[in-house]
């Protein structure tokens, strides 16, 4: 738990966050009844879901940091059968991460095309790379199509 | 070894329309002038003016459905104008203004635009159908345009089931909207168009049965017979024995052509055109112009069933000759003498220049010449008003056109105007307004008519 | 030169980039089979269902949003949104940039209320940096917001009402929307994307254009407000087709993550600047409006009360304006300390927040921006069934979504 500027800090894991999250939404002490933000992280080492609750009986917000999810499979149980809402910020997690929210019925990219490979987010997205295997690479650009071939031309990563 | 260097391959494009026009024009003038000189041409004359002599009837209607035709296209013009400016004054903003004085020109150069744009056929689409759909719907509006009365004489055909036709031949627009939604290969042609031709047709009930109060009053379907019937005083309109009937009539004929609040069938923020999404060039043009060419035809409509048609509701020629302004025609030229003479050569000079020079006088950035050319154009506007006057005062013709143009032109207005004010009505809510509000009205609307007269007949013997 | 390159290098006339387009790529249907049990209920169509598509070229869909309609006749039977169409990766591009141009890469999130999607990332990064913002700039702040407020809920109601067919309302939200663009441009040097907050403070001080513009616009803001939202309050085909629209009951309020209009129409007197207030609202009075009834008719109220409130802040901040700095001074390569730091404000459109994740260097280590109309976009599947083709305009027109923000 951290406190710092008006905001309070939790950490779990990813099999608490079930129980974690009903706790803090039916108990009648806690009130959690409004989800702020949920949005993937990826530190490099391991990828992590941050929540960020607010109830009406603090003025403080609460993050709920799920953390140690493997960067190979990162999976967690979905809080969509708390607050509906939160199904496009789990898809967005899958979308920009790879997330995989158990529970969501709809878990499917929202912001890349549905047929998208990488997961751009991620530390290890490299940009040549994914621009590399989309067909549009080794297009010469307009202002070389008329000249001819073996002229010098910008050229997409491969290798 | 270019061949730039002609004179006729260096002529710009007004150059090479207006040159071989003018050869032509030079070739039939010679032709003429051979022709009178030896003859053929003055017995072709006499043959011509003895065949319409004799079949003067289908000349006449010929010309009538020329004249139509041809009035339909200004007609369309000057509304889609009077929108643009009306509109745009109350949105709080000027509307077109560039393009001629105040913008008069902009909806001639919407029109030379129209014809300019890419014609094209989508994948998939039936292509006749698609294809004759504009047609349908703009004829449908312009033949409906034959039985109007402009003016004491000036009807197309003045038919004794003229209210009948109008009807008929107006339905046939949903024919033409249905053939454009599904000829077009597309769900929101499909959509638009099964919204268009069931509102259209829902709408044609009380269209037709709050008229049916004026024809029980009057006892003819003709429209220039229901006209004439409300000749008299301002009082004899039927606005005032058929108030009801009024009411319903607008509302439906809002409805029939389509105009906001009832202007689903276009509703640009959900169905994209509607049945029109698909057309472009031309043919989106005819859709355009036939729905404002119904506008004017549904107001011709109103002011012909309820405000008098070309009847005047106040004796302008009356008022006219009482301040002395008309002058009568059977004035013989000859009688002014040497003094007709001395009028034409020096009154529009001294006009001219009484006018001209107080705007040089005035006015420090006005040339002398273009002073003088201002002064020309209002002398044009001011002899042009006069011989209106003059005219209005002594045929009856003119007076009932202007009158006719001018009640008109209050209707189109006021669709224009529920056009710039009123959000739009949704379907269903459209589909309940017309089955249970506007046909049990028009329905009790024709009961009490009925009854009025019976009563009345009753009470006089 | 004429160094062969290594890769083969393809003409735009290659072969292998011809690809065959067959008519069904028109259709509403994806061309793969359905990935989530939610596509294949969704994608299924019994007798007499149609899939239309609307947008992502649509004359009303605020942006470029396409949404998938499932509709019977003129019933809409289910619906689906799909995003994506504006998505300009602007979490990563923030990644890569410096704490500095965050300012820049946030303007165009929100574009029509821009000072709020600039002021929260800055927001977020002051609280990593621990800055003291002098209160000269809070008031700053909160004047550009709330002007910035009134003139997004002014082109809200125009939109609304286009929408809806009337050609007139918007015109009118734009004369306002004319003359507080024309202030803030005094104010910033920008008309749409201000780049006004910075860190630790504003940009520019108040000049003298900028408050004679706000003096005569004040005086007569109010009333003219009013005055042209006669022509559809008690308009009765207005009425007809907002009310009871997309209701939304208080507990599905909550559960769907609103935020903003579309919740305090519900009833719930949940706003950013009372619950958790930020900068100097707790030295302001002013009140929530909120409504019962939850319908697209409340929300349009709603509007209008809280531009009404918008002015009466207007009106304290000018009188309570203190002296001093604009801005704390900051260098120019900012290190924040490692930590994380979550702001949230109440943007026109609703709660607006930022997570912000620093590792010690002079770039975000992750900039997560909240933006409201992403997840108030999610109640339109939720309430559109059931209605009309039509309503689908008018809820989603009543739940005022911005695709800058919807797709980042």
């Amino acid at each position: 738990m951290a406190q710092r500027h008006d905001t309070t800090e939790i950490r779990i894991t990813a099999g608490a966050v079930t129980d974690v999250m009903r706790t803090l939404h039916d108990d009648p002490d806690f009130r959690f009844r409004l989800l702020a933000d949920i949005c993937g992280v990826d530190t490099g080492t391991t990828m992590q879901v941050v929540y960020h609750v607010w109830s009406d009986a603090t003025p403080d917000w609460l993050r709920v940091i799920v953390v140690d999810l493997p960067r190979n499979d990162p999976r967690l149980p979905s809080i969509t059968f708390l607050w509906k809402g939160a199904e496009w910020g789990e898809r967005e997690a899958y979308d920009m991460f790879g997330i995989i929210f158990e529970g969501n019925r709809d878990l499917r990219r929202i912001y890349m095309p549905p047929d998208y490979v990488s997961f751009p987010l991620r530390k290890d997205f490299l940009l040549p790379d994914d621009a590399s295997r989309s067909p549009g690479m080794g297009i010469r650009h307009m202002e070389q199509a008329a000249s001819p071939v073996g002229a010098p031309v910008r050229k997409a990563r491969t290798d | 070894m270019s061949a730039l260097s002609r004179p006729w391959n260096r002529l710009t494009l007004a150059g090479k329309i207006v040159l071989p026009l003018l050869a032509l024009f030079a070739v039939l003038t010679l032709a003429l002038l051979v022709g009178v000189a030896l003859g053929p041409i003055p017995y072709v004359v006499d043959l011509a003016y003895d065949t319409v002599a004799a079949n003067l009837g289908i000349v006449r209607f010929v010309g009538a459905v020329t004249a139509i035709l041809l009035l339909t296209i200004p007609t369309a013009f000057i509304i889609i104008y009077l929108e643009m400016k009306v509109i745009a004054l109350m949105n709080l903003r000027l509307g077109p203004n560039r393009v001629g004085p105040w913008g008069t020109l902009q909806s001639a150069f919407h029109g030379f635009k129209v014809l300019g744009k890419e014609d094209f056929t989508p994948t998939g689409a039936d292509v006749p159908v698609f294809t004759l759909a504009p047609a349908v719907v703009y004829l449908a509006s312009v033949m409906a345009f034959l039985v109007l009365p402009f003016a004491p004489g000036l009807v197309g055909a003045d038919m004794n089931i003229g209210l009948l036709y109008f009807f008929a031949v107006g339905s046939l627009g949903v024919v033409g909207l249905m053939m454009a939604g599904w000829s077009s290969f597309n769900k929101y042609s499909l959509l638009g168009g099964l919204r268009a031709a069931a509102q259209i047709v829902s709408y044609e009930i009380p269209l037709t049965l709050s008229i049916v109060g004026v024809v029980l009053l009057t006892g003819t379907l003709s429209l220039n017979g229901i006209v004439l019937e409300q000749s008299g005083s301002f009082l004899d309109w039927f606005i005032f024995r058929q108030p009801l009937g009024f009411l319903i009539f607008f509302i439906a004929a809002a409805a029939e052509g389509s105009r906001t609040p009832f202007d689903l069938t276009e509703a640009d923020s959900e169905i994209v055109a509607g049945f029109a999404t698909e057309y472009s060039g031309m043919r989106f043009g005819f859709f355009f112009f036939a729905e404002y060419v119904n506008v004017f035809l549904l107001s011709a409509l109103t002011v012909v069933l309820f405000l008098g048609g070309w009847n005047a509701p106040f004796d302008l020629g009356g008022i006219l000759a009482q301040i002395g302004l008309s002058v009568d025609p059977s004035l013989a030229p000859g009688q002014l003498g040497i003094g007709l003479l001395l009028g034409i050569a020096i009154v529009p000079p001294v006009v001219i220049l009484a006018l001209a020079l107080p705007i040089w006088a005035f006015r420090s950035d006005v040339a002398f010449w273009k002073a003088l050319v201002i002064g020309f154009l209002l002398f044009n506007v001011l002899a042009m008003g006069a011989l209106m006057l003059w005219a209005t005062a002594s045929f009856e013709q003119v007076e009932g056109l202007i009158w006719f143009f001018a009640k008109t032109y209050v209707f189109v207005v006021v669709f224009v105007w529920m056009r710039g004010t009123l959000p739009r009505v949704r379907v269903d809510q459209l589909m309940g307004f017309a089955w249970k509000w506007l046909l049990p009205a028009a329905l009790v609307n024709i009961f009490i008519t009925a009854a009025a007269i019976v009563v009345v007949k009753q009470i006089q013997g | 030169m004429t160094t062969a390159p290594k890769t083969q290098v393809r003409s735009l006339d290659d072969p292998l980039l011809m690809v065959d387009t067959p008519a069904t790529i028109y259709d509403a249907v994806p061309p793969y089979p359905p990935q989530t049990e939610r596509e294949a209920e969704f994608y299924a169509l019994r007798g007499g269902e149609m899939l239309i598509n609307l947008g992502p070229q649509h004359p009303s869909t605020h942006g470029v949003l396409r949404v998938v309609l499932k509709i019977d006749g003129e019933r809409v039977v289910d619906l689906d949104p799909v995003l994506g169409y504006l998505h300009r990766g602007v979490e990563k591009i923030c990644e890569n940039s410096d704490w500095h141009m965050v300012v820049s890469h946030c303007d165009p999130l929100e574009y029509i209320a821009s000072m709020f999607s600039e002021l929260v990332p800055v927001m977020a990064a002051e609280k990593l940096l621990d800055v003291k913002v002098p209160r000269r700039a809070d008031y700053i702040r909160v004047l550009a917001c709330e002007l910035n407020r009134i003139s997004s809920h002014a082109l809200f109601i125009g939109w609304l009402a286009l929408d809806l067919g009337g050609l007139t309302p918007i015109l009118y939200g734009f004369i306002e929307r004319d003359e507080i663009v024309e202030m803030l441009a005094a104010l910033t040097g920008q008309k749409l994307l201000f780049n006004y907050m910075r860190i630790g403070g504003v940009n520019g001080d108040l000049n003298h254009e900028f408050l004679s513009r706000l003096g005569d616009w004040m005086s007569h803001a109010a009333a003219r407000i009013e005055d042209s939202q006669t022509l559809i309050n008690e308009n009765e085909i207005f009425v007809k087709r907002t009310r009871g629209l997309g209701v939304i009951d208080r507990e599905t309020a909550l559960r769907m993550c609103l935020s903003g209009p579309p919740l305090r129409a519900t009833g719930i007197p949940y706003d950013v600047r009372r619950a958790h207030p930020y900068s100097v609202y707790p030295e302001l009075e002013f009140e929530i409006p909120t409504r019962e009834e939850g319908d697209s008719y409340a929300r349009y109220l709603l509007h209008l009360d809280e531009i009404k409130q918008s002015i009466h802040i207007i009106d304290q901040v000018l009188h309570k304006m203190p002296d001093g700095p604009i801005a704390a001074k900051l260098p120019r390569l900012l290190r924040p300390r490692p930590g994380r730091a979550f702001a949230a404000i109440e943007s026109p459109r609703g709660q607006y927040a930022v997570y912000a994740m620093s590792d010690g260097s002079d770039q975000p280590f992750r900039l997560r921006i909240h933006d409201p109309s992403y997840f108030n976009l999610q109640t339109v599947g939720l309430l559109t069934p059931g209605h009309l083709v039509a309503d689908t305009m008018a809820i989603m027109a009543s739940l005022d979504p911005i695709m800058g923000g919807v797709d980042k």
